[in-house]
Protein backbone atom coordinates (compact mmCIF):
# COMPACT_ATOMS: atom_id res chain seq x y z
CA UNK A 1 0.00 0.00 0.00
CA UNK A 2 1.41 3.42 -0.90
CA UNK A 3 0.12 6.95 -0.52
CA UNK A 4 1.19 10.00 -2.47
CA UNK A 5 0.04 13.50 -3.23
CA UNK A 6 -0.31 16.85 -1.50
CA UNK A 7 0.28 16.74 2.25
CA UNK A 8 1.86 13.28 2.24
CA UNK A 9 5.39 13.10 3.64
CA UNK A 10 7.37 9.91 3.33
CA UNK A 11 9.41 8.69 6.29
CA UNK A 12 11.88 5.91 5.57
CA UNK A 13 13.56 3.88 8.31
CA UNK A 14 16.09 1.10 7.97
CA UNK A 15 17.78 -1.13 7.15
CA UNK A 16 20.06 0.31 9.85
CA UNK A 17 18.03 1.20 12.92
CA UNK A 18 18.71 3.31 16.00
CA UNK A 19 18.57 0.33 18.37
CA UNK A 20 20.20 -3.08 18.25
CA UNK A 21 17.79 -4.90 15.99
CA UNK A 22 17.77 -6.86 12.77
CA UNK A 23 17.76 -5.18 9.37
CA UNK A 24 14.44 -4.28 7.76
CA UNK A 25 13.14 -1.23 5.96
CA UNK A 26 9.85 0.60 6.34
CA UNK A 27 8.41 3.31 4.14
CA UNK A 28 5.77 5.25 5.99
CA UNK A 29 3.54 7.73 4.17
CA UNK A 30 2.40 10.28 6.75
CA UNK A 31 -0.45 12.73 6.62
CA UNK A 32 0.34 15.04 9.51
CA UNK A 33 0.92 12.63 12.38
CA UNK A 34 -1.21 9.86 10.92
CA UNK A 35 0.20 6.85 9.11
CA UNK A 36 -1.53 6.94 5.72
CA UNK A 37 0.47 4.13 4.18
CA UNK A 38 2.91 1.53 5.44
CA UNK A 39 5.23 -0.48 3.27
CA UNK A 40 7.67 -3.15 4.46
CA UNK A 41 10.81 -4.14 2.59
CA UNK A 42 12.54 -7.39 3.47
CA UNK A 43 15.45 -9.49 2.31
CA UNK A 44 18.30 -7.71 4.10
CA UNK A 45 18.96 -10.84 6.19
CA UNK A 46 18.60 -13.18 3.20
CA UNK A 47 21.50 -15.63 3.30
CA UNK A 48 20.14 -18.23 0.91
CA UNK A 49 19.49 -20.75 3.67
CA UNK A 50 17.11 -23.04 1.79
CA UNK A 51 19.45 -23.29 -1.21
CA UNK A 52 22.50 -23.85 0.99
CA UNK A 53 20.83 -26.84 2.65
CA UNK A 54 20.19 -28.75 -0.59
CA UNK A 55 22.31 -31.89 -0.87
CA UNK A 56 23.32 -31.96 2.79
CA UNK A 57 22.74 -34.93 5.06
CA UNK A 58 19.35 -34.35 6.73
CA UNK A 59 20.47 -35.29 10.25
CA UNK A 60 23.84 -33.54 9.86
CA UNK A 61 22.09 -30.30 8.85
CA UNK A 62 20.40 -29.93 12.27
CA UNK A 63 22.99 -27.45 13.70
CA UNK A 64 22.50 -25.24 10.63
CA UNK A 65 18.70 -25.44 11.02
CA UNK A 66 19.15 -24.36 14.66
CA UNK A 67 21.01 -21.24 13.45
CA UNK A 68 18.47 -19.90 10.95
CA UNK A 69 16.90 -17.74 13.65
CA UNK A 70 18.29 -17.40 17.16
CA UNK A 71 14.96 -16.61 18.80
CA UNK A 72 13.03 -19.52 17.29
CA UNK A 73 15.70 -22.21 17.47
CA UNK A 74 14.01 -24.65 19.88
CA UNK A 75 10.67 -24.59 18.04
CA UNK A 76 12.29 -24.84 14.58
CA UNK A 77 14.66 -27.63 15.69
CA UNK A 78 11.67 -29.48 17.15
CA UNK A 79 9.63 -29.07 13.94
CA UNK A 80 12.62 -30.29 11.90
CA UNK A 81 13.27 -33.22 14.25
CA UNK A 82 9.61 -34.25 14.03
CA UNK A 83 9.84 -34.21 10.23
CA UNK A 84 12.94 -36.44 10.19
CA UNK A 85 11.53 -38.78 12.83
CA UNK A 86 8.40 -39.11 10.71
CA UNK A 87 10.51 -39.99 7.65
CA UNK A 88 12.53 -42.54 9.65
CA UNK A 89 9.50 -43.92 11.47
CA UNK A 90 11.01 -43.56 14.92
CA UNK A 91 9.48 -42.56 18.26
CA UNK A 92 11.28 -40.48 20.84
CA UNK A 93 11.42 -41.66 24.47
CA UNK A 94 9.28 -40.06 27.14
CA UNK A 95 12.06 -38.26 29.02
CA UNK A 96 13.43 -36.69 25.83
CA UNK A 97 9.90 -35.54 24.92
CA UNK A 98 9.56 -33.91 28.35
CA UNK A 99 12.91 -32.17 27.88
CA UNK A 100 11.79 -30.90 24.46
CA UNK A 101 8.65 -29.41 26.00
CA UNK A 102 10.82 -27.82 28.70
CA UNK A 103 13.20 -26.28 26.14
CA UNK A 104 10.36 -25.00 23.92
CA UNK A 105 8.60 -23.39 26.88
CA UNK A 106 11.85 -21.77 28.09
CA UNK A 107 12.26 -20.29 24.61
CA UNK A 108 8.73 -18.90 24.79
CA UNK A 109 9.46 -17.51 28.27
CA UNK A 110 12.61 -15.54 27.37
CA UNK A 111 11.06 -14.31 24.10
CA UNK A 112 7.83 -13.17 25.74
CA UNK A 113 9.62 -11.39 28.61
CA UNK A 114 11.88 -9.69 26.06
CA UNK A 115 8.72 -8.64 24.15
CA UNK A 116 7.10 -7.17 27.27
CA UNK A 117 10.27 -5.10 27.74
CA UNK A 118 10.27 -4.11 24.07
CA UNK A 119 6.66 -2.90 24.36
CA UNK A 120 7.73 -0.79 27.36
CA UNK A 121 10.63 0.62 25.31
CA UNK A 122 8.13 1.45 22.54
CA UNK A 123 6.16 3.48 25.07
CA UNK A 124 9.32 5.19 26.36
CA UNK A 125 9.19 3.34 29.69
CA UNK A 126 12.86 2.63 30.35
CA UNK A 127 12.40 0.92 33.69
CA UNK A 128 10.14 -1.71 32.12
CA UNK A 129 12.70 -2.52 29.45
CA UNK A 130 15.63 -2.70 31.86
CA UNK A 131 13.76 -4.84 34.38
CA UNK A 132 12.59 -7.17 31.59
CA UNK A 133 16.16 -7.51 30.26
CA UNK A 134 17.24 -8.46 33.78
CA UNK A 135 14.66 -11.26 33.86
CA UNK A 136 15.54 -12.39 30.32
CA UNK A 137 19.17 -12.78 31.43
CA UNK A 138 18.10 -15.00 34.31
CA UNK A 139 16.10 -17.21 31.90
CA UNK A 140 19.13 -17.47 29.58
CA UNK A 141 21.18 -18.69 32.54
CA UNK A 142 18.54 -21.32 33.29
CA UNK A 143 18.69 -22.38 29.61
CA UNK A 144 22.48 -22.71 29.85
CA UNK A 145 22.15 -24.83 32.97
CA UNK A 146 19.68 -27.20 31.32
CA UNK A 147 21.01 -27.41 27.77
CA UNK A 148 24.56 -26.05 27.90
CA UNK A 149 23.55 -23.11 25.69
CA UNK A 150 22.01 -19.75 26.62
CA UNK A 151 19.76 -19.80 23.53
CA UNK A 152 19.13 -23.58 23.51
CA UNK A 153 21.06 -24.04 20.24
CA UNK A 154 21.30 -27.76 19.40
CA UNK A 155 19.27 -28.69 22.49
CA UNK A 156 16.59 -30.43 20.39
CA UNK A 157 18.12 -32.73 17.78
CA UNK A 158 16.69 -35.37 15.42
CA UNK A 159 16.06 -38.46 17.55
CA UNK A 160 15.92 -36.74 20.93
CA UNK A 161 17.76 -34.05 22.87
CA UNK A 162 21.34 -33.16 23.68
CA UNK A 163 21.18 -33.74 27.39
CA UNK A 164 24.78 -34.08 28.60
CA UNK A 165 24.70 -30.62 30.20
CA UNK A 166 21.29 -31.14 31.82
CA UNK A 167 21.24 -30.09 35.44
CA UNK A 168 17.63 -30.17 36.60
CA UNK A 169 16.20 -30.53 40.06
CA UNK A 170 14.69 -28.40 42.80
CA UNK A 171 17.11 -25.46 42.48
CA UNK A 172 16.02 -24.72 38.89
CA UNK A 173 12.33 -25.06 39.80
CA UNK A 174 12.92 -22.60 42.66
CA UNK A 175 14.66 -20.15 40.30
CA UNK A 176 11.70 -20.30 37.87
CA UNK A 177 9.37 -19.61 40.79
CA UNK A 178 11.45 -16.54 41.76
CA UNK A 179 11.41 -15.34 38.15
CA UNK A 180 7.61 -15.77 38.12
CA UNK A 181 7.24 -13.60 41.24
CA UNK A 182 9.51 -10.86 39.87
CA UNK A 183 7.67 -10.99 36.54
CA UNK A 184 4.29 -10.51 38.26
CA UNK A 185 5.67 -7.45 40.04
CA UNK A 186 7.02 -6.02 36.78
CA UNK A 187 3.74 -6.57 34.91
CA UNK A 188 1.86 -4.96 37.78
CA UNK A 189 4.19 -1.94 37.71
CA UNK A 190 3.80 -1.54 33.95
CA UNK A 191 0.00 -1.79 33.86
CA UNK A 192 -0.40 0.35 36.99
CA UNK A 193 1.39 3.15 35.18
CA UNK A 194 -1.45 5.10 33.58
CA UNK A 195 0.60 6.82 30.89
CA UNK A 196 2.10 3.50 29.74
CA UNK A 197 -1.20 1.61 29.89
CA UNK A 198 -2.94 4.31 27.88
CA UNK A 199 -0.25 4.14 25.19
CA UNK A 200 -0.89 0.38 24.98
CA UNK A 201 -4.69 0.63 24.87
CA UNK A 202 -6.18 1.34 21.45
CA UNK A 203 -2.81 1.30 19.65
CA UNK A 204 -2.32 -1.03 16.69
CA UNK A 205 -5.78 -2.56 16.73
CA UNK A 206 -6.17 -5.70 14.64
CA UNK A 207 -9.70 -7.04 14.16
CA UNK A 208 -10.51 -10.72 14.61
CA UNK A 209 -11.62 -10.74 10.99
CA UNK A 210 -8.34 -9.23 9.72
CA UNK A 211 -6.21 -11.70 11.64
CA UNK A 212 -8.18 -14.62 10.18
CA UNK A 213 -8.17 -13.21 6.65
CA UNK A 214 -4.41 -12.65 6.75
CA UNK A 215 -3.73 -16.06 8.29
CA UNK A 216 -2.09 -14.76 11.45
CA UNK A 217 -0.76 -17.15 14.10
CA UNK A 218 0.57 -17.18 17.65
CA UNK A 219 -0.04 -14.63 20.40
CA UNK A 220 -0.97 -12.01 17.78
CA UNK A 221 -3.94 -14.17 16.77
CA UNK A 222 -4.81 -15.18 20.33
CA UNK A 223 -4.90 -11.47 21.29
CA UNK A 224 -7.82 -11.20 18.84
CA UNK A 225 -9.85 -13.82 20.69
CA UNK A 226 -8.95 -16.88 18.63
CA UNK A 227 -7.28 -19.69 20.66
CA UNK A 228 -5.37 -21.15 17.69
CA UNK A 229 -2.30 -23.00 19.00
CA UNK A 230 -0.49 -26.01 17.50
CA UNK A 231 0.10 -27.38 21.00
CA UNK A 232 -3.59 -28.22 21.38
CA UNK A 233 -4.82 -28.33 17.76
CA UNK A 234 -2.89 -31.55 17.34
CA UNK A 235 -0.98 -32.26 20.57
CA UNK A 236 2.55 -33.49 19.90
CA UNK A 237 5.30 -34.82 22.14
CA UNK A 238 4.67 -34.32 25.85
CA UNK A 239 1.88 -31.79 25.21
CA UNK A 240 -0.46 -34.80 25.03
CA UNK A 241 0.38 -35.40 28.72
CA UNK A 242 0.96 -31.85 29.95
CA UNK A 243 -1.82 -29.88 28.30
CA UNK A 244 -1.39 -26.11 28.12
CA UNK A 245 -4.22 -23.75 28.91
CA UNK A 246 -4.52 -21.44 25.89
CA UNK A 247 -5.07 -17.81 26.87
CA UNK A 248 -6.89 -15.29 24.73
CA UNK A 249 -7.68 -11.58 24.82
CA UNK A 250 -10.31 -9.83 22.74
CA UNK A 251 -8.98 -6.31 22.15
CA UNK A 252 -6.48 -7.00 19.33
CA UNK A 253 -4.44 -3.92 20.37
CA UNK A 254 -0.98 -3.51 21.90
CA UNK A 255 -2.50 -3.94 25.38
CA UNK A 256 -4.15 -7.23 24.34
CA UNK A 257 -0.90 -8.57 22.94
CA UNK A 258 0.91 -7.52 26.13
CA UNK A 259 -1.73 -9.20 28.30
CA UNK A 260 -1.92 -12.39 26.27
CA UNK A 261 1.87 -12.78 26.46
CA UNK A 262 1.67 -12.22 30.23
CA UNK A 263 -0.92 -14.99 30.53
CA UNK A 264 1.14 -17.28 28.30
CA UNK A 265 4.21 -16.60 30.46
CA UNK A 266 2.40 -17.78 33.58
CA UNK A 267 1.32 -20.93 31.77
CA UNK A 268 4.76 -21.58 30.23
CA UNK A 269 6.41 -21.21 33.63
CA UNK A 270 3.92 -23.74 35.02
CA UNK A 271 4.56 -26.15 32.13
CA UNK A 272 8.34 -25.81 32.48
CA UNK A 273 8.20 -26.49 36.23
CA UNK A 274 5.89 -29.44 35.64
CA UNK A 275 8.32 -30.92 33.10
CA UNK A 276 11.24 -30.34 35.48
CA UNK A 277 9.40 -32.15 38.28
CA UNK A 278 8.77 -35.15 36.03
CA UNK A 279 12.36 -35.14 34.79
CA UNK A 280 14.03 -34.93 38.21
CA UNK A 281 17.78 -34.45 38.41
CA UNK A 282 18.90 -37.53 36.48
CA UNK A 283 20.77 -37.19 33.17
CA UNK A 284 18.86 -37.30 29.90
CA UNK A 285 19.16 -40.20 27.45
CA UNK A 286 21.36 -39.76 24.37
CA UNK A 287 19.54 -39.12 21.09
CA UNK A 288 18.80 -42.10 18.83
CA UNK A 289 19.96 -41.03 15.38
CA UNK A 290 17.07 -41.57 12.92
CA UNK A 291 17.83 -43.52 9.73
CA UNK A 292 16.29 -41.16 7.17
CA UNK A 293 15.53 -42.53 3.70
CA UNK A 294 13.80 -40.97 0.72
CA UNK A 295 10.53 -39.21 1.43
CA UNK A 296 8.64 -36.00 1.93
CA UNK A 297 6.92 -34.67 5.03
CA UNK A 298 6.12 -31.65 7.17
CA UNK A 299 7.00 -31.01 10.80
CA UNK A 300 5.42 -28.31 12.96
CA UNK A 301 5.92 -26.91 16.45
CA UNK A 302 4.40 -23.92 18.23
CA UNK A 303 7.09 -21.30 18.76
CA UNK A 304 6.98 -18.00 20.65
CA UNK A 305 5.54 -16.17 17.63
CA UNK A 306 3.26 -18.96 16.42
CA UNK A 307 3.53 -22.18 14.48
CA UNK A 308 6.91 -22.97 12.93
CA UNK A 309 6.68 -25.20 9.85
CA UNK A 310 9.44 -27.22 8.18
CA UNK A 311 8.69 -28.99 4.91
CA UNK A 312 11.40 -31.51 4.13
CA UNK A 313 12.06 -33.68 1.07
CA UNK A 314 14.86 -36.19 1.14
CA UNK A 315 16.44 -38.49 -1.44
CA UNK A 316 18.25 -41.78 -1.06
CA UNK A 317 20.52 -42.06 2.02
CA UNK A 318 18.75 -39.09 3.62
CA UNK A 319 20.22 -36.23 1.56
CA UNK A 320 18.09 -33.08 1.58
CA UNK A 321 16.44 -32.37 -1.77
CA UNK A 322 14.50 -29.39 -0.49
CA UNK A 323 13.71 -27.64 2.77
CA UNK A 324 10.91 -25.12 2.91
CA UNK A 325 10.84 -22.91 5.99
CA UNK A 326 7.50 -21.28 6.74
CA UNK A 327 8.01 -19.22 9.86
CA UNK A 328 5.44 -17.70 12.17
CA UNK A 329 7.06 -14.34 11.46
CA UNK A 330 6.54 -14.75 7.70
CA UNK A 331 2.87 -15.49 8.38
CA UNK A 332 2.49 -12.53 10.72
CA UNK A 333 4.34 -9.64 9.04
CA UNK A 334 1.22 -8.72 7.00
CA UNK A 335 -0.60 -8.26 10.34
CA UNK A 336 1.88 -5.55 11.34
CA UNK A 337 1.10 -3.54 8.20
CA UNK A 338 -2.65 -3.92 8.77
CA UNK A 339 -2.38 -2.95 12.47
CA UNK A 340 -0.34 0.13 11.56
CA UNK A 341 -3.05 1.75 9.42
CA UNK A 342 -4.48 4.92 10.93
CA UNK A 343 -2.08 5.00 13.88
CA UNK A 344 0.21 7.94 14.56
CA UNK A 345 3.89 7.85 13.59
CA UNK A 346 5.18 7.88 17.22
CA UNK A 347 3.25 4.64 17.79
CA UNK A 348 5.05 2.86 14.94
CA UNK A 349 7.81 1.40 17.19
CA UNK A 350 5.26 0.52 19.87
CA UNK A 351 2.94 -1.35 17.48
CA UNK A 352 5.89 -3.00 15.72
CA UNK A 353 7.41 -4.19 19.01
CA UNK A 354 4.05 -5.50 20.26
CA UNK A 355 4.46 -8.16 17.52
CA UNK A 356 8.29 -8.30 17.72
CA UNK A 357 8.64 -10.53 14.66
CA UNK A 358 11.92 -11.92 13.33
CA UNK A 359 13.64 -10.83 10.14
CA UNK A 360 16.07 -13.77 10.12
CA UNK A 361 13.37 -16.41 9.78
CA UNK A 362 11.39 -14.21 7.39
CA UNK A 363 14.33 -13.56 5.03
CA UNK A 364 16.00 -17.00 5.43
CA UNK B 1 37.81 -5.58 35.20
CA UNK B 2 40.28 -3.06 33.78
CA UNK B 3 39.36 0.59 33.90
CA UNK B 4 39.17 2.35 30.57
CA UNK B 5 39.60 6.07 30.16
CA UNK B 6 37.86 5.99 26.84
CA UNK B 7 34.11 6.24 26.76
CA UNK B 8 32.61 4.59 23.73
CA UNK B 9 29.74 5.35 21.41
CA UNK B 10 28.77 2.03 19.89
CA UNK B 11 26.81 1.65 16.65
CA UNK B 12 25.52 -1.76 15.69
CA UNK B 13 24.73 -3.03 12.21
CA UNK B 14 23.23 -6.50 11.73
CA UNK B 15 24.40 -7.98 8.42
CA UNK B 16 22.37 -11.18 8.21
CA UNK B 17 22.84 -12.62 11.69
CA UNK B 18 20.30 -15.00 13.24
CA UNK B 19 19.50 -12.36 15.90
CA UNK B 20 21.14 -14.25 18.79
CA UNK B 21 24.17 -11.90 18.65
CA UNK B 22 21.74 -8.95 18.77
CA UNK B 23 20.09 -10.50 21.84
CA UNK B 24 23.46 -10.71 23.57
CA UNK B 25 24.27 -7.13 22.54
CA UNK B 26 20.95 -6.06 24.07
CA UNK B 27 21.86 -7.98 27.23
CA UNK B 28 24.72 -5.47 27.69
CA UNK B 29 22.02 -2.97 28.66
CA UNK B 30 20.55 -5.30 31.28
CA UNK B 31 21.23 -4.69 34.99
CA UNK B 32 23.62 -7.68 35.07
CA UNK B 33 26.06 -6.28 32.45
CA UNK B 34 25.16 -2.56 32.52
CA UNK B 35 27.53 -1.16 29.89
CA UNK B 36 26.77 2.40 31.03
CA UNK B 37 29.03 1.71 34.03
CA UNK B 38 31.97 1.53 31.63
CA UNK B 39 31.02 4.92 30.17
CA UNK B 40 29.76 3.21 27.04
CA UNK B 41 26.50 3.78 25.24
CA UNK B 42 24.69 2.55 22.17
CA UNK B 43 24.73 5.41 19.64
CA UNK B 44 21.69 5.88 17.43
CA UNK B 45 23.80 7.13 14.53
CA UNK B 46 27.22 6.11 13.18
CA UNK B 47 28.09 9.83 13.30
CA UNK B 48 28.10 9.58 17.10
CA UNK B 49 30.01 6.31 17.29
CA UNK B 50 33.64 5.30 17.89
CA UNK B 51 32.97 1.62 17.50
CA UNK B 52 30.99 -0.22 14.86
CA UNK B 53 29.86 -3.69 15.93
CA UNK B 54 28.82 -5.98 13.10
CA UNK B 55 27.20 -9.41 13.07
CA UNK B 56 26.31 -11.94 10.41
CA UNK B 57 27.96 -13.38 7.31
CA UNK B 58 27.30 -10.13 5.36
CA UNK B 59 24.34 -10.57 3.08
CA UNK B 60 24.36 -9.13 -0.41
CA UNK B 61 21.47 -6.86 0.56
CA UNK B 62 23.31 -5.34 3.55
CA UNK B 63 26.71 -4.75 1.94
CA UNK B 64 25.97 -1.20 0.78
CA UNK B 65 24.24 -0.06 4.00
CA UNK B 66 27.01 -1.52 6.18
CA UNK B 67 29.74 0.19 4.16
CA UNK B 68 27.81 3.47 4.32
CA UNK B 69 27.48 3.15 8.11
CA UNK B 70 31.22 2.54 8.51
CA UNK B 71 31.99 5.39 6.12
CA UNK B 72 29.79 7.80 8.10
CA UNK B 73 31.91 7.38 11.24
CA UNK B 74 34.61 9.85 12.21
CA UNK B 75 38.24 8.67 12.59
CA UNK B 76 39.62 7.11 14.63
CA UNK B 77 37.16 4.25 14.63
CA UNK B 78 37.29 0.54 15.29
CA UNK B 79 35.15 -2.15 13.71
CA UNK B 80 34.37 -5.06 16.02
CA UNK B 81 33.21 -8.40 14.57
CA UNK B 82 30.71 -10.00 16.95
CA UNK B 83 30.17 -13.74 16.58
CA UNK B 84 31.32 -16.62 14.38
CA UNK B 85 29.34 -15.46 11.32
CA UNK B 86 30.97 -12.02 11.41
CA UNK B 87 34.49 -13.46 11.71
CA UNK B 88 33.81 -15.75 8.77
CA UNK B 89 33.46 -19.12 10.50
CA UNK B 90 29.66 -19.30 10.91
CA UNK B 91 27.34 -22.00 9.59
CA UNK B 92 26.08 -19.83 6.72
CA UNK B 93 29.52 -19.02 5.27
CA UNK B 94 29.31 -20.06 1.64
CA UNK B 95 25.50 -19.80 1.45
CA UNK B 96 24.48 -18.30 -1.93
CA UNK B 97 23.67 -14.78 -0.66
CA UNK B 98 26.25 -14.71 2.15
CA UNK B 99 29.63 -13.01 2.02
CA UNK B 100 32.93 -13.63 3.76
CA UNK B 101 31.71 -12.42 7.17
CA UNK B 102 30.67 -8.87 8.06
CA UNK B 103 33.81 -8.28 10.13
CA UNK B 104 36.10 -9.74 7.48
CA UNK B 105 34.64 -7.50 4.77
CA UNK B 106 34.75 -4.39 6.96
CA UNK B 107 38.32 -5.10 8.21
CA UNK B 108 37.43 -5.58 11.87
CA UNK B 109 40.38 -5.08 14.22
CA UNK B 110 38.67 -6.89 17.09
CA UNK B 111 37.16 -10.34 16.57
CA UNK B 112 34.85 -11.93 19.13
CA UNK B 113 34.14 -15.60 18.38
CA UNK B 114 31.12 -17.48 19.70
CA UNK B 115 27.73 -18.59 18.50
CA UNK B 116 26.67 -16.28 19.98
CA UNK B 117 29.50 -14.83 22.10
CA UNK B 118 28.47 -14.28 25.72
CA UNK B 119 27.79 -10.73 26.93
CA UNK B 120 31.01 -10.96 28.97
CA UNK B 121 33.00 -11.83 25.84
CA UNK B 122 31.41 -8.92 23.95
CA UNK B 123 32.31 -6.59 26.83
CA UNK B 124 35.90 -7.82 26.74
CA UNK B 125 35.99 -7.19 22.99
CA UNK B 126 34.63 -3.68 23.41
CA UNK B 127 37.30 -3.12 26.05
CA UNK B 128 39.94 -4.09 23.46
CA UNK B 129 38.38 -1.60 21.05
CA UNK B 130 38.54 1.14 23.71
CA UNK B 131 42.21 0.31 24.33
CA UNK B 132 42.95 0.50 20.59
CA UNK B 133 41.28 3.91 20.41
CA UNK B 134 43.41 5.04 23.35
CA UNK B 135 46.52 4.03 21.42
CA UNK B 136 47.10 1.10 23.75
CA UNK B 137 47.47 -2.48 22.65
CA UNK B 138 48.72 -3.68 19.34
CA UNK B 139 48.15 -1.81 16.14
CA UNK B 140 47.20 -5.05 14.46
CA UNK B 141 44.17 -7.20 14.89
CA UNK B 142 43.14 -8.63 18.22
CA UNK B 143 41.11 -11.68 19.10
CA UNK B 144 38.98 -12.27 22.13
CA UNK B 145 39.44 -15.87 23.25
CA UNK B 146 36.32 -17.99 23.36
Amino acid sequence: MTASGRGITEVVVGPVHAGIIEPGRFRIGTNGETIASFEMQFGFAHRGVETALIGRDAVGAAPAIARICGGCTAARSWAYARALEDLAGVCVDERSELARLLFAELERIYNHIFDLGAACAGAGYGYGRTAALGLVERVHRVCARLSGHRFLFDAIVPGGVRGEAFEGGAAVIAELETIRGDLERLVHDVLANDSVRRRFEGAGILSARSVRELGGVGPARRACGDPLDARIENPYGAYARIMPFIATQSGGDVAARFRVKTQELRESLRLASCALEHLGGAKLPAPQKPEVGAGSTTGIAEGARGVETMRVRTGARGALQSVSIISASARNWPLVARAMEGNIVPDFPLVNKSFNLCYACMDK
Amino acid sequence: MERYAHSLGIRHVACGSCNACEHEMNALESPQYDLAQEGWQIAASPRHADVLTVTGPMTQAMREAAAASAGAMAQPRVVVAVGDCAIGTGVWSGAPSSGAGAGVELHARVRIPGCPPSPDAIKTGLGRAAALLDGKGSNGETDVLR
